[in-house]
C-alpha cells in the first residue's frame, strides 16, 4: 500500500486481475478443435458470404481457444480477409454484440458458445455452438421413465444443437408419439424477417434437453400453461420442471406490484443487438408517459447494485435485454427490474396475471399495437359516455390515491408530464422547458413537473451549505494524507 | 319528561338532534367498554330503549346495536356502531352536573363499542378517539377481567373519563343467592380492582378519576332485565324521607355506614352500643328493597307483592299483573328501577362534555403547537374555529366497496360543499404528500344500521362523512387551517400477528381480489393486506378468529369470489442479543470506502416506546433527545445524531452517527438512511423485518472524489456492514407472545395445565376469584402455538373454559440461528426456503471485509 500514485489507478490492476471463469471444455488435438468449433463449416460460410472483415466473439470461458480458431481459420480462408478476436462483450455474451464488432468495421461475425438466438439487427452471424457430447439413447430413455403427454414439442440448448435430429427420433421411437423439433438457423442475416416466429405448436408438452440454465427458466415462464420436462445431459436425469412455474411466475407477479408503486422509471438498456430493440425503447417511452409516469433511458453495460443505486431517484428499472437475460432476481437490487411485458401489465389500470409471459420483444411490440389500436377505435364511440362519467365522478379523478399492495396503504402517485399546459407538442419531452428554473421563498427549486428536483428536496445533503456562524471554530488538526484505498496512517490489523 | 317508548317519527328525531349538537355543553360523547360477554350490547339497548329507538319491551331480547348476521349468530358484536340520543335529565338533578351547561336537554352520542372480544379491540380504539367518556360494564360474577383492563388503560392514555356498571346483578341474586352483606363486598372489590387499574395509569390533567358509588360513578343492574340504579336514585327516594340532603345522603349508603333503626342514629361501627350488629345501611336500604322483591316474586309469595309495589310507587298494567316468576320480576324491577334513566343519568351528570373534555385532551390528540389556531380551537370546542375533524374510522356502505367517513369534529363546522384539506397519516404540513383538497358531498348522523342525513355539523359531535372515503385507508385529519397539523395516530393495543395467505381460485378473479383486499384493509383499523415477495396475498389480523371474520368478509363481500386460504403463519422479528464482537467492516465495491459499524441491542423499553410512538421519527430531534437521554439513559449527543428509523423510516431500529469528524459524511446520510431500511427491512437470518437493533456508524473513509462515493457505492455497502454487524452481535429471532386469560372453575384447571403445557405456554398467575368457585389463570403462549388452542382447550375441560388471547410481547428465541443442529436453526431454515432463499444464513465473509 505503498504506491499512491495519483488521485486514480493507472489501471493495471483491470489487466492484471485474474477472472474466475472455468474453461468448460478443453479440447486437446487439432482434429478434436475443428470439430467441435465447426471450422471447415465456418469457413464455407465466409467463402460463401465473401466477407472481407470478420469479427470472433468469444465468451469468456471459451476465450482461451480464440488463437488456434483464429490460425484454423487464417489457413482456411486465405489473404484478403482479416479475422478479428472480441472480448469482453458489455452485454451477455448470449447475445451477438454488433457494436463491438462495427469497431472494426466488420462485414459478418462469428459467436462461439451460448448464444440467446435473438434476430440481429445489423451483420450477418455464423453461429457456432460448440458440439456438446451426448448420450441420446440414455436421454430417450430417462425421458420415457418421467414423460406423461400425447405429443411433445422438443426444445433444447444450443449445444445439442448438433444431436437435436438424432434424440428427437429417439424420442420417437421410445414414447411413439409425434415430436416436433423447430429449426435453429445456424446461419442468421439481419435482412431476414424474423424465421416467422415458429407458430409454436400448441403442444401441452414441452421437452428440454440441457442444463439447469436462464433459457430453462423463460421457457417456463413463457409456457407456464404446458408441463415441462427436462433432461440434464451432465447429469443424465430428466424430470418434471413445471412445478417451480408458478412460484416463479408469482415472484414476478410480486415485483410487477412493486412496479405499480413507482413512479420513476429507469430503462437499462441491456442489448445492443437484439433487432427491436430501438423501436421497443421508444414504445416503454411512450407508453410511460402515457401514463405519466417519469422515465430515464439508462445504459450502464452489465448490470450490478452499486451501479444502479446511483441513480437513486428511479424507483423501478425495465430491463431491454435479449429474452434470456431479461428477468433478474432483483435480491441485492435496491430497486425492482421489470421486463417489458410486466410494465405493460403495471401500467394496466385494472390488475390482471393470468399466466400469460412473453419475453420475445417482436411480439410484445405486435401485441401492444394492436392492444393500442382497438380501444382506440372503440373508446372512439364511447369516448363522450365516459367523459361525462368521469365528471360525474369528480373532475379530478386522477387525485385519487391508489391502494397499494406492496405496503398496504394508499400511495399517492406522483404525475409527471401532465397534460395541462398545451403549449408546445404533447410528445414533447417535459423537461424541455429547463432553460430557468423557479426558486421558492425557500431557495428550494420550484418545479413541480421534475422528478430530479423532486428527489432533491427529499434528500438531506444537498450540497454545499453557507452555515455561517453556526459552527464553532475547532483546533486545526493534522488530517489524513492518501487515498481512500490506502491513507499513509492506514494500518493493518487495527480498527479504529 | 318521560319520553314514551315507541319509535319516533324520524325527521323529528334528528331536528331535535341537530338543535343540540350546537350546543357543546351538553352533548356526551360515549363508549360502553367491557370484557367479552360483560353485557354490553345489552345493556346498550337499555339506553337506546329509553331514549325511544327500539320499542323498550325489546330491550335485552333484540340487540340494536349487532347489525351482522355472523354477529347475532355468534352473539357477540363485531363492529361498532353509534347511536345518538336524546336525553332530558330531572330537573332536580341539574345542580349535581359539576360542569357548565344549558338547560337540562342532552345529547348523548353512544357508541356500543365496542366489541368485547380482544381480537376486535382496534375497534375500540378507534371509538375510543371520538368519545370523552366511557361506560365500563363489569360482569358481577366474573369481575375485572384481561379485556376490561386493556380497554380501561387504552381509555385513560386517550384521557377517557370511565364510570362503570356492575352488570349481571340479577345473576348473583338468583344463580348464587348470595347474601346482601356477600354481594356487597363482591361490589366493593370489583370496583376496587377497577380503582388499582385506575390509579396505576394516573394522569394529572384528567385529575382523579377513580370510581365511587357514593359519587354516583358506579351504577349497579342488569342489562338483561333491563333495571339498574346508582345510588343517586335511591338518595332521592330517601333524602326526602330523612329530610336530608340527597349528596350526603348517598355517602352515606355506601361503605361503613350504619344505621341504628331504633335510635335512628348513624354509626360507622357494625354494632350498636350493646353490641348488636346493624346492618350496613347499603344492605338495609338499597339491596334489602331488591332482594325482597327477587325474594317474593321467585317465591310466588302473591300476597306480599302488591303491597310492597305500593310502597316503592310501581304501577302494574293490567295484562302485566297475570304475570309470574321472571317475567314478573322484570316487569317490576323495570318499573322500579329503570336502566336507561340511573345511566343516562350518570352519563349526563358525571361524563365530561367535549367542551370540558377538549380542554385537556388537546395535547393528547393534536400533533402540532399547542399555541396555533387549530389547537385554540379544539381547546375551546369553537364551531365557528377552524375545521378540525379526525376521521377514526371507516363504515361500509350499503354501496359496495364505497364507506362512510366516520369520525369526531373537534373544531369548527363540517358541512358539504366547500373545499377542506384531507390529511392521510403520513401528511407534514407544508409539504403535499398525502393531502388532498376536496370537498364532501353529504354529512350524515349516523344510527347503527341507520343514517339520517344532516345539514352541518358543529364542533364537539360524532359524524359520518360521504364521498372522501376514496383519499382514507382507515383514518385521518379533515382541516381547513393551512397551517393545522394532524391529529395523532391510534395507537392499537392489538398487532396482527397472524397472517394468512390467500389465493384466487382461478385467475381471472385475481382483480376483485385486490379490490376485496383494499376494502378489507379499509373497513377493519388492524388488519393489514399486502404482497409478499414470492407473489402471496397476505391478510394478517389479531387472531385466528379475527382472521376468520375477516376472511369470510373477504370472500364473501369485499371480493365475492373463492378463495384458498393457506395454514395460518406467524411473522418473526430478527434481534441482536449483544454488541458486536468486533467492529464490522465494508468495502465499498471501488474499494474506496470503508464503513465500520457496530450492532447492539435497542433495549425492550425503548423498543416498545417506538412501536408505542413515544418515540417517533416524527418528533423534533432535540426533544426527543432529552426524552433519550431523561427516560433511557442515552448520551445526549448520540441521542442528537440519530439518522434514521427503521424499516419504513419509522420501525423500532435506529441508526446513529458515532462518528469523530469525518469528512463528507453528511453526503452519504441519505444512502445511509436507504441502506438502513433496507436492511431492517429484510434482516440478515431469514428476511424477516428486524426489531431493537441499535446500529452505530463508528468512522467512515471516503474517496475524497465525490463520484465514487455516490449512492451506489454506499447503499449496497451500508447494508452489507449492517449485515454484518448483526452476524457479530448474537443474531437471533424473536417470536410474539399472546396473553391468555382463562376464567374457568376449579376442575377445569387441570386440563388447562395440560394443553398450555404442550403448546410451551407458561402460567404466570393462577387466582381464585373470591366469593366465587371460579379461577382465573394467566399464561403466556406463543402465538405460534395458538391455532386450534380455543377447541383443544374445550375439549381439555369439556367445554368450561374460554381462554382470551391477546398479543403481549415479542419474546427473544432460546438458541442461536447459527448454530448448526439447533431448533432455532431448522425454523430459519424453514423460513429461507418458503421464501426461495438460499438455506443457509451467508456467512459473515459474505458481509465482512478484510482491511
Amino acid at each position: 500500500m505503498t504506491e499512491n500514485t495519483t488521485f486514480s489507478t493507472s489501471g493495471a490492476d483491470a489487466i492484471s486481475r485474474t477472472i474466475d471463469v472455468q474453461p468448460e471444455i478443453t479440447v486437446t488435438s487439432a482434429s478434436e478443435l475443428d470439430d467441435f468449433y465447426e471450422i471447415e463449416r465456418t469457413i464455407a460460410e465466409i467463402l460463401a458470404g465473401d466477407y472481407k472483415r470478420v469479427a470472433l466473439q468469444f465468451p469468456d470461458e471459451l476465450l482461451h481457444d480464440s488463437v488456434p480458431i483464429y490460425r484454423r481459420l487464417k489457413a482456411g480462408i486465405g489473404l484478403g480477409r482479416e479475422l478479428y478476436v472480441l472480448a469482453d462483450t458489455s452485454y451477455g455474451s448470449c447475445c451477438v454484440d454488433e457494436v463491438a464488432a462495427q469497431h472494426v468495421d466488420a462485414d459478418a461475425m462469428v459467436h462461439y458458445g451460448h448464444a440467446c438466438m435473438s434476430q440481429t439487427s445489423r451483420l450477418p452471424v455464423i453461429y457456432v455452438f460448440g458440439k456438446k457430447p451426448i448420450d441420446v439413447d440414455d436421454c430417450a430413455e430417462r425421458l420415457a421413465e418421467v414423460f406423461k403427454g400425447s405429443s411433445a414439442l422438443l426444445r433444447y440448448d444450443v449445444a445439442y444443437a448438433h444431436q437435436a435430429e438424432s434424440i428427437a427420433s429417439a424420442l420417437r421411437r421410445t414414447l411413439d408419439i409425434p415430436i416436433i423439433t423447430p429449426q435453429i438457423h445456424l446461419l442468421s442475416r439481419p435482412s431476414q424477417t424474423p424465421p416467422a416466429a415458429d407458430p409454436e405448436p400448441d403442444s401441452s408438452s414441452i421437452i428440454y434437453i440441457g442444463p439447469e440454465s436462464l433459457a430453462l427458466t423463460n421457457l417456463l415462464l413463457t409456457h407456464s400453461m404446458s408441463s415441462v420436462y427436462s433432461y440434464d445431459p451432465l447429469i443424465k436425469l430428466a424430470r418434471l420442471e413445471s412445478a417451480r412455474t408458478n412460484r416463479l411466475l408469482m415472484r414476478r407477479y410480486a415485483t410487477v406490484q412493486k412496479a405499480r408503486d413507482a413512479d420513476v422509471f429507469g430503462i437499462l438498456v441491456g442489448t445492443l443487438g437484439v433487432s427491436s430493440y430501438l423501436p421497443l425503447i421508444k414504445h416503454l417511452r411512450a407508453i410511460l408517459s402515457r401514463a405519466q409516469k417519469k422515465s430515464y433511458t439508462v445504459s450502464v453495460g452489465k448490470l450490478n447494485p452499486s451501479k444502479l443505486a446511483n441513480f437513486m431517484e428511479i424507483e423501478c428499472f425495465v430491463l431491454v435485454a435479449c429474452p434470456e437475460n431479461s428477468v433478474v432476481e432483483a435480491r441485492d437490487f435496491l430497486r425492482p427490474i421489470i421486463t417489458p411485458y410486466e410494465l405493460e401489465v403495471a401500467l394496466q389500470a385494472e390488475q390482471s396475471w393470468t399466466g400469460r409471459y412473453v419475453l420475445d420483444f417482436e411480439r410484445l411490440l405486435a401485441e401492444s399495437g394492436a392492444a393500442a389500436d382497438a380501444p382506440n377505435s372503440a373508446s372512439g364511440e364511447n369516448r363522450e359516455g365516459e367523459k361525462a362519467e368521469d365528471e360525474g365522478e369528480g373532475e379530478d379523478d386522477l387525485d385519487q390515491p391508489v391502494f397499494s399492495l406492496i405496503t398496504g396503504k394508499y400511495r399517492h402517485a406522483k404525475r409527471f408530464g401532465a397534460p395541462t399546459p398545451t403549449l408546445t407538442g404533447k410528445g414533447k419531452e417535459p423537461e424541455a422547458s429547463s432553460d430557468m428554473i423557479l426558486r421558492n421563498q425557500d431557495t428550494a427549486l420550484a418545479l413541480a413537473d421534475n422528478a430530479a428536483a423532486q428527489f432533491f428536496q427529499g434528500r438531506t445533503f444537498r450540497g454545499l451549505e453557507a452555515r455561517v456562524g453556526e459552527d464553532a471554530p475547532s483546533v486545526l488538526e493534522q488530517g489524513r494524507s492518501g487515498i481512500a484505498r490506502g491513507y499513509a496512517d492506514d494500518h493493518p490489523g487495527t480498527t479504529l | 319528561m318521560r319520553c314514551p317508548p315507541v319509535l319516533r317519527t324520524a325527521a323529528r328525531f334528528t331536528d331535535q338532534i341537530r338543535g343540540l349538537m350546537d350546543r357543546p355543553t351538553n352533548i356526551r360523547n360515549m363508549s360502553v367498554i367491557a370484557h367479552v360477554d360483560h353485557g354490553k350490547s345489552t345493556l346498550t339497548d337499555s339506553l337506546v330503549s329509553k331514549a325511544g329507538i327500539i320499542a323498550s319491551a325489546k330491550a335485552g331480547d333484540m340487540r340494536f346495536t349487532d347489525t351482522r348476521d355472523d354477529e347475532k349468530e355468534r352473539g357477540i358484536t363485531i363492529k361498532s356502531t353509534a347511536i345518538s340520543m336524546y336525553f332530558e335529565v330531572d330537573k332536580e338533578d341539574i345542580p349535581s352536573i359539576k360542569q357548565k351547561t344549558e338547560g337540562a336537554e342532552f345529547l348523548i352520542n353512544l357508541i356500543d363499542c365496542c366489541p368485547g372480544h380482544v381480537d376486535f379491540s382496534s375497534e375500540v380504539t378507534a371509538a375510543l378517539r371520538v368519545t370523552d367518556g366511557a361506560l365500563v360494564v363489569v360482569d358481577c360474577v366474573e369481575g375485572v377481567c384481561v379485556q376490561t383492563e386493556t380497554v380501561l388503560r387504552q381509555a385513560l392514555g386517550e384521557r377517557i373519563k370511565p364510570v362503570i356498571i356492575i352488570n349481571k346483578v340479577d345473576r348473583a341474586l338468583l344463580e348464587l343467592q348470595v347474601s346482601k352483606e356477600d354481594l356487597y363486598q363482591s361490589f366493593s372489590r370489583t370496583i376496587e380492582s377497577v380503582n388499582v387499574i385506575v390509579s396505576t395509569y394516573h394522569d394529572d390533567a384528567l385529575g382523579d378519576v377513580q370510581v365511587y358509588p357514593e359519587k354516583g360513578t358506579v351504577a349497579f343492574g342488569s342489562g338483561l332485565h333491563g333495571w339498574g340504579f346508582t345510588l343517586l336514585q335511591f338518595a332521592a327516594r330517601y333524602a326526602k324521607k330523612f329530610g336530608v340532603d340527597k349528596e350526603k345522603m348517598m355517602a352515606k349508603l355506601w361503605g361503613d355506614n350504619f344505621f341504628n333503626p331504633a335510635t335512628r342514629k348513624w354509626s360507622t361501627k357494625p354494632t350498636d352500643a350493646d353490641g348488636k350488629p346493624l346492618e350496613r345501611a347499603f344492605n338495609s336500604f338499597v339491596l334489602d328493597p331488591i332482594f325482597k322483591i327477587f325474594d317474593a316474586v321467585m317465591n310466588f309469595k302473591k300476597d306480599a307483592i302488591a303491597p310492597m309495589l305500593e310502597k316503592l310507587e310501581v304501577k302494574l298494567a293490567p295484562d302485566e299483573r297475570d304475570l309470574e316468576g321472571k317475567a314478573l320480576l322484570k316487569v317490576i324491577m323495570r318499573k322500579f328501577l329503570p336502566a336507561g334513566d340511573a345511566l343516562l343519568s350518570m352519563i349526563v351528570i358525571h361524563l365530561p362534555s367535549p367542551a370540558t373534555a377538549q380542554r385537556y385532551r388537546v395535547e393528547t390528540l393534536y400533533e402540532g403547537p399547542m399555541d396555533d389556531e387549530s389547537a385554540i380551537a379544539i381547546r375551546d370546542c369553537d364551531p365557528k374555529g377552524p375545521l378540525v375533524l379526525y376521521i377514526s374510522k371507516m363504515v361500509p356502505t350499503s354501496d359496495k366497496g364505497r364507506f362512510y367517513a366516520f369520525g369526531r369534529v373537534f373544531a369548527g363546522t363540517v358541512r358539504s360543499g366547500p373545499k377542506i384539506r384531507i390529511q392521510g397519516p403520513n401528511y407534514i404540513p407544508g409539504k403535499k404528500e398525502d393531502l388532498f383538497i376536496k370537498s364532501i358531498q353529504r354529512t350524515v348522523l349516523m344510527m347503527g344500521r341507520y343514517i339520517e342525513p344532516l345539514e352541518d355539523c358543529p364542533a364537539g359531535n360524532i359524524v359520518g362523512l360521504v364521498g372522501i372515503d376514496q383519499f382514507l385507508l382507515k383514518s385521518g385529519t379533515l382541516t381547513t387551517s393551512e397551517t393545522a397539523h394532524n391529529m395523532k395516530v391510534m395507537r392499537f393495543s392489538v398487532s396482527p400477528v397472524v397472517q394468512i395467505a390467500v389465493e384466487v381460485k382461478n385467475a381471472a378473479d385475481l382483480p376483485k381480489l385486490v379490490e376485496g383486499l383494499k376494502r378489507l384493509s379499509k373497513s377493519d383499523p388492524c388488519v393489514q393486506t399486502w404482497i409478499n415477495d414470492n407473489g402471496e396475498h397476505i391478510v394478517a389480523g389479531a387472531g385466528e378468529l379475527h382472521l376468520e371474520i375477516c376472511l369470510k368478509d373477504l370472500e364473501e363481500d369485499h371480493a365475492g369470489v373463492p378463495l384458498k386460504k393457506s395454514e395460518p403463519v406467524v411473522p418473526y422479528r430478527e434481534t441482536v442479543k449483544a454488541e458486536s464482537s468486533i467492529v464490522a467492516l465494508s468495502k465499498s465495491q471501488n474499494k474506496h470506502n470503508r464503513l465500520y459499524v457496530k450492532a447492539l441491542p435497542l433495549g425492550e423499553e425503548l423498543t416498545k416506546a417506538i412501536e408505542d410512538g413515544k418515540v417517533s421519527s416524527r418528533d423534533d430531534f432535540k426533544a426527543r433527545a432529552r426524552v433519550l437521554a431523561d427516560d433511557f439513559g442515552w448520551d445526549v449527543t448520540d441521542a442528537r445524531k440519530i439518522w434514521a428509523f427503521g424499516p419504513d423510516t419509522t420501525g423500532p431500529n435506529l441508526m446513529v452517527d458515532v462518528t469523530k469528524g469525518v469528512q463528507y459524511l453528511n453526503e452519504i446520510k441519505d444512502s445511509c438512511i436507504a441502506a438502513l431500511q433496507w436492511a431492517t427491512k429484510e434482516g440478515v437470518c431469514a428476511e424477516e423485518n428486524m426489531r431493537g437493533v441499535r446500529f452505530n456508524l463508528l468512522d467512515v473513509t471516503l474517496h475524497t472524489d465525490a463520484i465514487h462515493r455516490g449512492g451506489g457505492q454506499i447503499i449496497p455497502t451500508c447494508r452489507r456492514a449492517c449485515y454484518a454487524a448483526c452476524l457479530l452481535a448474537q443474531p437471533t429471532l424473536q417470536e410474539p407472545i399472546y396473553l391468555v386469560e382463562i376464567q374457568c372453575p376449579e376442575n377445569a384447571i387441570g386440563g388447562i395445565y395440560s394443553s398450555l403445557n404442550i403448546r410451551r405456554g407458561q402460567v404466570f398467575s393462577e387466582e381464585q376469584r373470591p366469593g366465587t368457585p371460579m379461577f382465573t389463570i394467566k399464561a403466556y403462549l406463543p402465538v405460534n402455538e395458538s391455532f386450534g388452542f380455543n377447541g383443544a382447550l374445550r375439549q381439555a375441560t369439556s367445554g368450561q373454559a374460554f381462554p382470551q388471547l391477546v398479543f403481549d410481547h415479542w419474546e427473544v428465541m432460546p438458541g442461536s440461528p447459527l448454530d448448526k443442529g439447533s431448533k432455532l436453526e431448522e425454523l430459519v431454515t424453514k423460513m429461507r426456503i418458503r421464501k426461495g432463499l438460499k438455506p443457509e444464513i451467508p456467512s459473515l465473509d459474505t458481509y465482512y471485509d478484510k482491511l
